[in-house]
C-alpha cells in the first residue's frame, strides 16, 4: 500500500514533564531530501509536505488530489493547519501563499478579513506597517476541491483541532482525548504538545499525555509516579481524571488510599483557590460600590443630598466612553480602533457627568438646601428623565469594546485567573481615594469643601464662597461617578438603567459607612462587597441581597450613624 | 361660616357628583364605557394607597420608598385567593395554580393555604403588611433611622422583595405574576356588572378610608404626627415616645396600601412584581406631592391626576410618560411645594408679595 | 426654713469629641428652686453639659443624680418623664400647629399612642394652656401659626411648651440670643418668675441678661471645666474669668 511508502518517524528520545527538550530522528523513504526546520517550539517538516502544498495550488484537480491524499495519509502535523482550511472551505491563495481567514471585520458595508498564513507557521500578515493584514473576500483566489476530497479529511478531523489557531478549539480537542487514547493517539498528541507556546495550553497538553498513559498503565508504581506528574501539573482536568480513575474495579484498597490522599490534595488546592477567587470577586464588588458611592458620599456629607440621580451620572459616564469609541471609529482611516480611546474616554467621562452635575446643582438642587427628603425626589425625577433620553438617543443596547491590553487575566497559579479589567477596576478605585484623599485633606479647595461640610454658616462667615463649593463638589462628586461608568463598561453593557444596578446597594454603603466619611465608605463598600459574595456560593444572589439588608438594619440598631459618624454638636441637627 | 361650608362641602359634593352619581348614570345611558368605569375603579385603589403615603410622609414626615410592597402584598394576597378558588378550573384542571403546574410544583406550598377561604384571605392581606410592617418599623424607629436614611432603607427593602418575588422558586409565579383570575366570591370577574361593582365598591372603600384617617389626623394623634415632622427632638423632650407613633403610623399606612391593593387586582385582572418596584414605591409619593402633602384631599386628587394624565399620555405620546413623570417631580418639588390643593393659596400669596413690591 | 434639698448633682462628668475634651465636671450640684445662670465662651462645654442631662449625648464617664436617681444613659422620653424640661438653643416649635395646638402637645397627661387617640379637650386643659400663654405674653397669638411668629415670641413659646410639661428641673439654653432690648427684658422677668415652681438652669452669653437675672450663683465652664462659682458680682471680679472670659466678652 501506498501508505508504507510515505513513512517518517519520529522518535522522541527524552520527554521530560518539565522541560521538552527532543531530539528528533527523522527519515524518509520516499524522498532523499530531508530538511529540518526548527523554530521556537515547533518542528516542522519541509520536502514531500512542502512540495504536496504546493501541488494544492495547482491548477490541475487531479494533481490536487492527489497531493491531497498525499498529505492525509502522511500525518503530518504541520499540513493539518491546512486540512483544516479546506474543511472549513476556506483555503485561499494569496501572494503564492496558502492562507485563510482570520478575523472578521466590517468597514463601510465592506466586510474584509485579515489573512492568516498556515505553513510553515499559522499566523496573521502584516503590511508593512506591521499592521495585520486585511482584504476583501473576493480579492482572493479560492481554491475549492471536491465533496469527495473533503470528506477524506474527516478520520482526521479530531487531531486536525489539535493544530487549530483558536486557544479554546485546541483545549477542547486535548480534553476529547483525555479519556479515551491509546498509544497512537499518544504519539500524534506528543507532536502537537511541541507546538504549543503558551503555559496553558502546554499544561493541557501534558495532562492530556499524562491521563491517557494513566490508563494505559499497568503497574502501581507506574500509575502512582503518573497521579504525582498529574498532581504536580496543576491542569483543569486533574480530578475529574483521579476520580475515573479510582472507581476502576482492579484496584487494591491500599493503593486507593494513595489515591485518595492526592486526590484530597488537589481538592485542598481548589477550595484554596475558589477561597481566594471569593475574596477577590468581594474586593472587585466592594471597589465598585466605593467607586459609585465616594460621589455620592461626599456630596450627601457636603449638601446632606442624597443624589438618586447618581447612578445616571455613572450611565452618562458610560455613553461618554462609548460616544469616543464611535468618534474614533469614524474618524480612524482603516476603522480599526485603537485601545487609545479608552484611556481617553476616562478624563472625558469626569468632566462630561462632572458637568451634568453641576448643571443640576445649579438649576435644581441649590434651591432646595436643607430639605433632602424634596431633594431626594427632584433628583429622582432628574434620574427618570436622563434615563429616558439615552434610552431615546441611544437605543437599548449599546456596548463599549474593552481595551485589548484588559481583555483576559493574569494568571497566578494554574486555575486562578484574576480578570485584568477587574484589577483594573481596582486599581482605579484605589486611584480615585487618593485622589479623592489628598485633594480633600491636602489642597486649599478641600479644606474649604470639609470647612463647608461642618460648619455651612461659619464658612460663610469667614468668607467662603459656599455656592462655589457647593459648585465644586458636585462636580467633582458626580465627575467620579462617571469614571465609574467608564470602568462599568468594562464589565457590562451600556444600557440606559445601568445605574440602577449598583445604586442601592451603594447608597447602602454610604449609609453603613457614616455621613460623608471617607474611610467609613471605603469601610463598608468592601464590607458589603465582601459579604455579597461570601453569601454567594452559600445562598443565592438575591437571598444574599435580604440578608445583608437584614445585617445592615441589625448593625444600625448599634450603629444608627453608620460606622463612622461625625461627632460633636455640629454633627446633629 | 358660610364661607366655611362652601369651601368645606364643595369638593366633596363634586367627588360625590362626578363619581357616584355621573359616571354611574353615563355607564347605564351607555355613554361612559365599562373600561372607563374600571380605570377609575383602580384609580381610586391608588387613591387609597396614596391616603397611606400621605399620612406617612405628608404628616408624620417620613418618605417611605416601600410602600407598593404593601400596595402588592394585599394584591398578592387576594390574588391568591382567586386562583385557589377556581382551582381545578385552569387549563391543566389541576387543584394547584396554571404556573405551578409549569414549575413542576407538586402540591401547593403550605403559606398558599390559609387563601382558601375569602374571610380568612382578606385577614391575611390585611395581617401580613401589618406583621410585616410592624416588625421592620419596629427594628428601624427604635435605632432612630430617620430621613434620607429610612428612604434608602426601605429603597434597599423594596429592591431585595422585588427581587425575591421576581423569582419562580418563591412560588409567587415570578416575573409574570399571578393572572388569569376567574371568580371573586363567587360574581365572575369578566362580567361588566361585576365591574361595575367593584368600581362601586371601590369608590365607598376610599370614602370610608377617608373619613377614618380624617378623623384620625384631627385628633392629637394626628397633632403629635404634625409635630414630629416639624420639630422630632422638640417633641420628644416634651416626653412623646416617638418610635411608638411612628411605628403605629407606618403600619397604618401598610395596612392602608394592602386595602387598595386588594381592590385593585380583581379589577385589573393581573398582578406583577413590576408593581412593587422602587419606582412604583416613588410614584406614589409624587401622587402625593403634587396634589398636596399633608392634606388628604390632595392626596386623592393627586393620585387621579396623575394616573390619568399616565393613561393619556401613554396612548397619545408612548416613551414620552417618564420625561412627564421626571419633569413633573422636578417641578412639584421645586415650584408647587403645596401642591395642586394649594396652588390658589400659592397664586394668593405671590400675588400679595408682588402687590407688596409695587406698593 | 429647712435647707432646700439638692435636685440635681453631676459628678466626674466627662465626654470627648473626636479627641477634644468637651466637657470634664467634677462636681455641679443645684438646689431646689434654684436658678443658675452658667456662662463660659464658646465650646465651653455649656451646652453639651444641658444635652447629657436631657438625654441628647452620651457621657464618656461620670453620674448625674436627679432627684437622687441616677439619669444617665435614660432615653430622653424617660429623662423628661421624670421632670426635667429642656429650651434649645435654636427655637424649636412646632411650625405648623397654631401656639394653642404647641402648648396642648406639650400639656402634662399619658402621652401614649392610644391616648393621644381618644384625648378629648377639656375646660382644664384649656385654662391651663390660656394660663400658660399669658404667663408667656402668648395669649393674644392662640391661634396663629407657630411658624409665623416672630424669633422672640418663637422663644417664649418654647419656654412656654417647657413650663406647661410643669417639669422640676428647666434647662434654657440662650433664652435672649436674638432678642430686641425690650424682649430680653421681659424675657428675664418670665425667668425670674419660673424659679418660684421649678429649678432653673440658664445659659447665656449675654452680661446685662445675666446681670438681670442672676439672683443667686453663677458658673463659669471654661474648656469643659467648671473654674468658678459665686455671685454675679464675685464672678465679673474674678480674674482667671476676666482673663479667660469677660475680659474678651465685654
Amino acid at each position: 500500500m501506498l501508505f508504507f511508502k510515505h513513512i517518517y518517524t519520529v522518535i522522541a528520545l527524552q520527554v521530560t514533564l518539565f522541560y521538552f527538550n527532543l531530539r528528533i530522528y527523522t527519515m524518509k523513504v520516499y524522498k532523499c531530501i530531508v530538511t529540518c526546520a526548527m523554530m521556537l517550539f515547533s518542528i516542522a517538516f519541509y520536502g514531500n509536505t512542502n512540495d504536496d502544498l504546493t501541488k494544492l495550488m495547482s491548477s490541475d484537480s487531479e494533481e490536487k488530489t492527489e497531493a491531497l491524499r498525499r498529505l492525509i495519509e502522511a500525518q503530518d502535523l504541520a499540513a493539518f493547519p491546512v486540512l483544516s482550511a479546506i474543511n472549513d472551505k476556506k483555503l485561499f491563495v494569496y501572494g503564492g501563499k496558502l492562507v485563510t481567514l482570520g478575523k472578521k471585520t466590517t468597514h463601510n458595508n465592506i466586510t474584509v478579513y485579515e489573512l492568516i498564513t498556515l505553513y510553515p507557521e499559522t499566523k496573521g500578515i502584516t503590511d508593512q506597517k506591521n499592521k495585520s493584514l486585511t482584504l476583501d473576500n473576493v480579492d482572493l483566489k479560492e481554491i475549492t476541491f471536491s465533496r469527495k476530497d473533503r470528506l477524506s479529511i474527516i478520520p482526521l478531523l479530531p487531531f486536525i483541532n489539535l493544530t487549530s489557531i483558536d486557544d479554546e478549539v485546541r483545549k477542547l480537542a486535548y480534553t476529547q482525548f483525555q479519556n479515551k487514547g491509546d498509544y497512537s493517539t499518544l504519539k500524534r498528541i506528543e507532536k502537537a504538545a511541541l507546538r504549543e507556546t503558551d503555559e496553558g495550553l502546554i499544561r493541557f497538553a501534558k495532562e492530556t499525555i499524562l491521563s491517557i498513559r494513566l490508563q494505559n498503565a499497568t503497574t502501581e508504581n507506574v500509575q502512582m509516579d503518573l497521579i504525582q506528574k498529574l498532581v504536580k501539573n496543576k491542569g483543569d482536568n486533574n480530578l475529574n481524571i483521579l476520580t475515573t480513575f479510582i472507581d476502576r474495579p482492579e484496584l487494591d484498597a491500599v493503593f486507593k488510599k494513595k489515591v485518595k490522599i492526592q486526590i484530597s490534595s488537589i481538592e485542598n488546592r481548589s477550595n484554596r483557590i475558589e477561597w481566594v477567587q471569593n475574596l477577590f470577586s468581594g474586593v472587585s464588588l466592594g471597589s465598585i460600590l466605593i467607586l459609585i458611592a465616594l460621589g455620592l458620599s461626599i456630596i450627601y456629607g457636603l449638601a446632606g443630598v442624597i443624589n438618586m440621580a447618581h447612578g445616571e451620572f455613572m450611565m452618562i459616564g458610560a455613553y461618554t466612553s462609548f460616544c469616543v469609541q464611535e468618534l474614533f471609529k469614524m474618524t480612524s482611516a482603516t476603522g480599526e480602533l485603537s485601545d487609545f480611546f479608552f484611556w481617553a474616554s476616562i478624563p472625558l467621562a469626569f468632566l462630561v457627568s462632572g458637568l451634568f452635575g453641576l448643571l443640576v446643582e445649579r438649576l435644581i438642587l441649590r434651591k432646595l438646601y436643607g430639605k433632602p427628603l424634596e431633594s431626594l425626589l427632584a433628583t429622582w425625577g432628574i434620574s427618570l428623565v436622563l434615563i429616558q433620553l439615552a434610552r431615546t438617543i441611544f437605543g437599548d443596547l449599546t456596548s463599549v469594546k474593552a481595551p485589548s491590553v484588559l481583555s483576559g487575566g493574569w494568571e497566578v497559579v494554574p486555575q486562578l485567573v484574576l480578570p485584568y479589567n477587574r484589577i483594573f477596576i481596582i486599581l482605579m478605585t484605589t486611584a480615585m481615594i487618593v485622589l479623592t484623599f489628598l485633594f480633600l485633606y491636602r489642597s486649599k479647595n478641600g479644606l474649604r469643601i470639609r470647612s463647608v461640610t461642618q460648619n455651612r454658616a461659619m464658612s460663610a462667615c469667614l468668607g467662603i464662597s459656599t455656592k462655589k463649593i457647593d459648585a465644586m463638589t458636585f462636580f467633582i462628586g458626580s465627575g467620579i461617578a462617571g469614571i465609574a461608568g467608564c470602568c462599568m463598561t468594562l464589565i457590562g453593557n451600556v444600557v440606559p438603567d445601568m445605574g440602577q444596578t449598583y445604586i442601592v446597594d451603594s447608597f447602602l454603603v454610604v449609609v453603613t459607612g457614616g455621613v460623608g466619611s471617607l474611610f467609613g465608605t471605603i469601610a463598608a463598600g468592601l464590607g458589603i462587597g465582601q459579604l455579597t459574595k461570601l453569601l454567594e456560593p452559600v445562598f443565592q444572589a438575591v437571598y444574599g441581597k435580604v440578608i445583608i439588608l437584614g445585617f445592615i438594619i441589625f448593625f444600625l440598631q448599634f450603629k444608627p450613624k453608620g460606622l463612622f459618624p461625625a461627632k460633636g454638636r455640629v454633627a446633629d441637627d | 361660616m358660610k364661607s366655611v361650608f362652601k369651601n368645606k362641602s364643595y369638593d366633596y359634593l363634586l367627588f360625590l357628583g362626578i363619581f357616584l352619581i355621573l359616571l354611574p348614570l353615563g355607564y347605564l345611558f351607555d355613554i361612559v364605557s365599562i373600561t372607563t368605569i374600571s380605570l377609575w375603579g383602580r384609580y381610586f385603589c391608588f387613591a387609597i394607597a396614596a391616603i397611606g403615603v400621605d399620612i406617612l410622609w405628608g404628616y408624620t414626615g417620613i418618605l417611605c420608598m416601600c410602600q407598593a410592597l404593601f400596595f402588592c402584598m394585599g394584591g398578592y394576597g387576594i390574588a391568591m385567593h382567586m386562583l385557589l378558588s377556581a382551582s381545578g378550573k385552569g387549563v391543566y384542571g389541576s387543584a394547584i395554580p396554571d404556573f405551578m403546574v409549569w414549575n413542576q410544583v407538586a402540591s401547593l406550598p403550605w403559606f398558599w393555604e390559609p387563601f382558601h377561604g375569602f374571610p380568612v384571605a382578606v385577614l391575611m392581606c390585611i395581617l401580613i403588611p401589618g406583621l410585616f410592617a410592624g416588625i421592620f418599623g419596629y427594628f428601624i424607629f427604635k435605632s432612630r433611622i430617620k430621613g434620607v436614611y429610612f428612604a434608602i432603607i426601605t429603597q434597599a427593602l423594596a429592591l431585595a422583595t422585588w427581587l425575591l418575588f421576581l423569582r419562580n422558586e418563591t412560588m409567587m409565579g415570578g416575573t409574570n405574576g399571578l393572572t388569569d383570575f376567574k371568580m371573586l366570591l363567587g360574581f365572575d370577574l369578566s362580567t361588566s356588572a361585576t365591574k361595575f361593582g367593584l368600581y362601586i365598591i371601590s369608590c365607598f372603600v376610599l370614602i370610608a378610608v377617608y373619613i377614618g384617617v380624617k378623623q384620625l389626623v384631627k385628633s392629637k394623634f394626628g397633632k403629635v404626627l404634625i409635630a414630629i415632622r416639624d420639630s422630632e427632638s422638640r417633641i420628644r423632650y416634651t416626653s412623646y415616645k416617638i418610635q411608638n407613633y411612628k411605628l403605629v403610623v407606618f403600619v397604618l399606612a401598610a395596612i392602608i396600601a394592602a386595602v387598595g391593593g386588594m381592590l385593585y387586582v380583581p379589577q385589573t385582572g393581573i398582578i406583577t412584581p413590576g408593581r412593587m418596584n422602587v419606582t412604583a414605591s416613588i410614584e406614589m409619593i409624587i401622587w402625593v406631592a403634587l396634589g398636596g402633602r399633608g392634606k388628604l384631599k390632595g392626596a386623592i386628587l393627586g393620585s387621579l391626576f396623575i394616573n390619568f394624565l399616565y393613561s393619556i399620555f401613554t396612548t397619545a405620546l408612548p416613551g414620552s410618560w417618564l420625561y412627564v413623570l421626571g419633569i413633573l417631580f422636578i417641578v412639584t418639588v421645586l415650584y408647587i411645594d403645596q401642591g395642586i390643593i394649594g396652588l390658589p393659596n400659592q397664586i394668593r400669596e405671590y400675588l400679595n408679595k408682588l402687590k407688596t413690591r409695587k406698593a | 426654713m429647712s435647707t432646700p434639698k439638692t435636685i440635681l448633682e453631676a459628678h466626674n462628668l466627662k465626654v470627648a469629641f473626636g479627641g477634644v475634651q468637651a466637657l470634664d465636671l467634677s462636681l455641679f450640684k443645684l438646689k431646689e428652686n434654684e436658678l443658675r445662670v452658667i456662662i463660659g465662651p464658646n465650646g465651653a462645654g455649656k451646652s453639651t453639659f444641658m444635652d447629657i442631662i436631657c438625654g441628647k449625648t452620651k457621657a464618656d464617664s461620670g453620674k448625674v443624680l436627679f432627684n437622687g436617681n441616677s439619669i444617665l444613659g435614660k432615653t430622653e422620653v424617660a429623662i423628661a418623664k421624670q421632670g426635667i424640661g429642656r429650651k434649645f438653643q435654636k427655637p424649636s416649635v412646632f411650625s405648623s400647629l397654631s401656639v394653642y395646638d404647641n402648648l396642648l402637645l406639650a400639656y402634662q397627661m399619658p402621652k401614649d399612642v392610644w391616648s393621644s387617640i381618644i384625648f378629648r379637650t377639656s375646660p382644664a386643659v384649656s385654662d391651663r394652656i390660656h394660663e400658660v400663654a399669658e404667663r408667656v405674653g402668648l395669649e393674644d397669638f392662640l391661634n396663629i401659626q407657630a411658624g409665623s411668629l416672630s424669633h422672640g415670641q418663637k422663644q417664649w413659646l418654647e419656654i412656654g411648651i417647657v413650663v406647661i410639661q410643669n417639669p422640676k428641673l428647666m434647662l434654657i439654653d440662650e433664652p435672649a440670643a436674638g432678642m430686641s432690648d425690650a424682649e430680653t427684658a421681659k424675657t428675664g422677668a418670665l425667668i425670674l418668675s419660673l424659679v418660684k415652681e421649678h429649678s432653673v438652669i440658664v445659659i447665656e452669653h449675654d452680661m446685662h441678661f445675666v446681670e438681670q437675672i442672676a439672683n443667686e450663683k453663677v458658673s463659669v465652664l471654661v474648656s469643659g471645666k467648671l473654674i468658678m462659682e459665686g455671685t454675679f458680682q464675685d464672678v465679673r471680679a474674678d480674674e482667671r474669668v476676666i482673663n479667660s472670659y469677660l475680659g474678651r466678652a465685654i
